[in-house]
């Protein structure tokens, strides 16, 4: 009696927790699809020809409607491979800067007690709150005076201005969780206090530094405004920027602009795929660790 | 050379002051022990000597020089933590050479002394581990195996056992009992357990406030504390407290409607209330009116090998008897209390203990 009873609460229970799992899944699968749909679409439309792309745009690429033209006008006209490789010194150089200087920052305002550091901390993380853009005007007359218009220098320096406060910000948390008495022995060790910073607390923080690096490398690498404003001049540009040679007043060689942007896509996805082991582990750092 | 001397250190935060003047020598080779409760200073004082707190005032003097400006790492000081702090990547031959590494040591003579240090604790098989694959003793025993590398003047713990649960924490105090018997240095432990500093020093320093209580042996600190403080503190489960009034010569007292009894003191002028104190474990169970106080059992906590009455004396709260196993007493039952007078401890209104007669009449 009492056992059918129980047995029958376990079957329900258990139907339950399926339930709610798939009810989960579900709903993951859903934001999953929705996610990766117009990024889909993009490489879908990249290898059809313009009727191929007008008149079927959710149709595969088949007989008639496939072709290369895309790709092989964007890698033969203009200078792909220059605003490719700016692209990827920019975004590098500020990813660089930003994790170096941010976790330098972090490190000080967590590690070490003096006047001001809560003021510090506040100015620091201040720049989350007020857009960059709407100091463009102040950056442009600033990059005038510098002559450091149409280089590469004045994107990174404002990219790395723009990822800092972030930064900054998860860092300095993160590493107040860290453990004090493994930098206090490693003072007891001998170490410097810099040599603390790079032999201690960086291998420490890898994950979040990882977390960190992707946070701001998507931005920098997608962004028009700077581009556009900072360095349009030809030896400059940067890939969105390069994009826009092939969309004309009156035409627009969609071809084109979709085989740059597929070719795009592929290093933010080299560089995820290399942080994406360290920014899982960063993500859920806080809330599993023992 | 490696005794340590403390003289009038202080240490304040701003307006916040955490320790008031310390004064204290440890001997070569002594194992001293801080106890007191959290936020008495005890870790900030072991800081302090390890050079990870600035001085406020006061000279800590290391082997006849004085250290005050001079840092952790030359201070001839290793020190063993409470989290071990061992670094997560690297695995547990690379913790324990870190600092000879970095000292820039040969690499046979960094060899010798790690495998050496892991003879002694037992880690040789473990030395290709990382610390999130050992177990919390064996990650202790690595954190006091880094220590042991570099060859140190002076060991200092900070609550080194009180991550690890209770039956690894007796193992481990054994270990480190045996392993300042075969090394012979001089040893700082900072613990809130009174346990803990009971079996291992040598000497133990109570700390309360950022002021020492008292300093003296276990034993000293056992049979003649100086204080209320002390006698709380020291010994478990703690010593009970009588509030009590003062008649004739003024050591002898009646407490709670007792006859006089009278306390092997030295008699002193004090003015207002006194205090009895006497150990759970020196209460005498009579039968009902043959003792000092008759009184009611409240519950009655039996372990096995002993037995703890608790009684309800009224305004002091819990008072406890420590009796032997076999005791067949129940809750409710009233039975009397007998004070031994050579156990009884007499303190002012100040807290201050009365010193007695005859220092050497111990109780057994």
């Amino acid at each position: 009696m009492t056992e059918t009873a129980s047995s029958h609460r376990a079957r329900a229970s258990r139907l339950r927790g399926l339930s709610t799992r798939a009810g989960v899944h579900m709903v993951l699968a859903g934001y999953t699809l929705i996610a990766i749909f117009p990024v889909f679409l993009v490489i879908l439309n990249s290898f059809k020809n313009r009727r191929g792309i007008f008149t079927d745009p959710l149709g595969l690429p088949g007989e008639g409607t496939f072709s290369l033209e895309g790709y092989a006008t964007v890698l033969t006209q203009g200078d792909f491979a220059t605003y490719f490789s700016n692209s990827l010194i920019v975004t590098v150089t500020a990813l660089f800067l930003i994790l170096w200087l941010g976790a330098m920052a972090a490190h000080a305002l967590a590690e070490y007690r003096f006047r001001f550091n809560t003021l510090l901390g506040i100015y620091l993380i201040l720049g989350i709150m007020v857009p960059i853009r709407l100091g463009t005007v102040a950056i442009l007359e600033l990059m005038v005076d510098l002559n450091l218009v149409n280089t590469l220098l004045a994107l990174i320096l404002v990219y790395t201005a723009q990822g800092l406060p972030v930064a900054v910000f998860i860092l300095t948390e993160f590493m107040r969780t860290l453990s004090r008495d493994i930098k206090d022995c490693a003072r007891v060790d001998g170490l410097s206090e810099y040599r603390i910073f790079f032999e201690v607390v960086v291998p420490l923080i890898r994950p979040v530094l990882a977390t960190v690096a992707v946070f701001s490398m998507i931005p920098i690498w997608n962004d028009l405004w700077f581009p556009l404003i900072l360095a349009s001049g030809d030896a400059t540009k940067t890939v969105t920027l390069g994009v826009q040679q092939f969309i004309g007043q009156y035409t627009v060689n969609w071809s084109a602009v979709l085989a740059s942007l597929s070719i795009a896509i592929l290093p933010v996805l080299g560089l995820y795929a290399l942080f994406s082991r360290q920014l899982i582990a960063g993500i859920t750092s806080g809330a599993v660790k023992g | 050379m490696s005794e340590l001397t403390l003289q009038d250190v202080r240490k304040s935060y701003g307006e916040a002051k955490v320790i008031h003047g310390v004064d204290l020598a440890v001997k070569d080779g002594e194992f001293v022990v801080f106890v007191g409760p959290s936020g008495c200073g005890k870790s900030t004082l072991l800081r302090m000597i390890a050079g990870l707190e600035s001085i406020t005032g006061g000279d800590v003097v290391i082997g006849g020089e004085q250290v005050n400006d001079i840092a952790p790492a030359d201070r001839g000081i290793a020190m063993v933590f409470q989290s071990y702090a061992l670094y997560p990547h690297k695995d547990v031959y690379g913790n324990m050479a870190f600092a000879l590494r970095h000292a820039g040591e040969d690499k046979a003579v960094i060899d010798e002394r790690v495998r050496k240090a892991a003879d002694i604790l037992g880690l040789q098989d473990l030395l290709k581990r990382r610390p999130k694959e050992l177990s919390g003793g064996q990650r202790q025993r690595v954190a006091i195996g880094r220590a042991i590398v570099r060859d140190p003047e002076i060991f200092l713990f900070d609550e080194p056992l009180s991550n690890l649960d209770a039956a690894l924490r007796v193992q481990m105090r054994v270990e480190i009992l045996r392993l300042h018997q075969r090394l012979k240095t001089t040893m700082v432990y900072v613990t809130h357990d009174q346990v803990e500093a009971m079996t291992l020093a040598d000497r133990i320093v109570v700390l309360r406030d950022g002021r020492i209580e008292q300093v003296g042996t276990p034993l000293e600190l056992y049979h003649h504390p100086e204080n209320r403080f002390v006698a709380g503190f020291i010994g478990s489960p703690k010593m009970n407290f009588l509030s009590a009034e003062r008649s004739g010569d003024g050591t002898t007292v009646t407490t709670h409607g007792s006859a006089p009894i009278e306390v092997p003191v030295q008699p002193r002028d004090t003015e207002g209330a006194v205090t009895l104190g006497i150990r759970p474990e020196h209460v005498g169970l009579v039968a009902p009116g043959a003792g000092d106080l008759d009184a009611r059992i409240l519950v009655a906590e039996r372990l096995g090998g002993e037995t703890f009455l608790h009684f309800d004396l009224g305004d002091e709260g819990d008072f406890v008897v420590k009796a032997d196993g076999a005791a067949t007493h129940e809750s409710g039952e009233t039975v009397g209390l007998s004070f031994p007078p050579q156990a009884l401890h007499l303190f002012d209104a100040q807290g201050a203990a009365f010193a007695p007669r005859d220092r050497n009449a111990l109780i057994g």
